[in-house]
């Protein structure tokens, strides 16, 4: 029972897309971070999203779906190991391990979340649209 | 619909009236005298309407206001919440608008009407 529609379906992926830039800025933060509170290098996060039912608009209407976050996990392939015995996260041999964040990667996503984001509010501004049009109807 | 229906009755016994206009002169029924009290509708079926109407659009203002300022604040609100509760509180009052457009219009055509 919204005025503009699917805007909160629209309002459910904005919000799966913020969180995934988040992800991004945590992992593009933390591509230098060789010491975490769980011990060892940051490792990368990855981000999924599942359907969510919003809503069943009415008998004989499909249910519509929204999206939410399902999991974040890391990312398990090891990092980068780099000799630089000054470092103080440095093993033995002098050897440290880098968090495994491949900022080409990263950078990508970013992209692709930003995009996914834009999509996501041209939706939203096409209901906004869509009602500013019907309710000139008798005009 | 019914102030057809209860015109209908009263003119019927009007034209008996006129028919049989030699035993009495004719009486006007009480429906049809200027100043009679009428059972027509009053105005305030549609303002109670209206008056809900606003209600709804005041309450989606708060609710968008109440969220910015979580957003301001930096509590748990965000953004697009925002500005989508904006959006709504927005096309909520369009649409009031719109329907008092529609009830001064109706106002103004029944002004216009020739008696």
């Amino acid at each position: 029972m919204n005025l503009i529609s699917g805007i909160e379906i629209t309002a459910s992926a904005l919000n799966a897309q913020k969180t995934r830039l988040d992800v991004i800025a945590q992992n593009i933060a933390n591509a230098q971070t060789t010491r975490t509170p769980s011990g060892g290098p940051y490792k990368r996060q990855l981000i999924s999203f599942e359907t969510s039912l919003l809503q069943q608009t009415g008998d004989g209407q499909p249910a519509l779906h929204g999206v939410q976050i399902s999991s974040v996990t890391s990312d398990p392939s090891p990092g980068e190991r780099i000799y630089n015995p000054q470092h103080p996260d440095a093993d033995s041999q002098g050897i440290v391990t880098m968090p495994n964040v491949n900022l080409a990667y990263e950078m990508v996503d970013l992209i692709t979340a930003t995009r996914a984001y834009e999509a996501n509010l041209s939706v939203a501004k096409n209901g906004r649209e869509m009602a500013d049009r019907t309710l000139r109807i008798g005009q | 619909m019914s102030p057809v229906s209860s015109v209908g009755s009263p003119l019927t016994s009007l034209y008996a009236q006129i028919a049989g206009a030699n035993k009495a002169p004719p009486v006007l029924p009480d429906s049809l005298k200027v100043g009679a009290p009428t059972t027509a509708p009053s105005g305030e079926g549609f303002a109670k309407v209206f008056d809900q109407l606003i209600g709804t659009v005041e309450s989606k203002q708060t609710q968008a206001n109440a969220i910015t300022q979580n957003v301001l604040v930096g509590g748990q609100g965000q953004l697009h919440q925002s500005v989508i509760a904006m959006q709504e509180a927005s096309v909520a009052f369009s649409l009031m608008v719109e329907v008092r457009n529609k009830l001064v219009d109706s106002y103004q055509e029944l002004m216009r009407m020739p008696v």
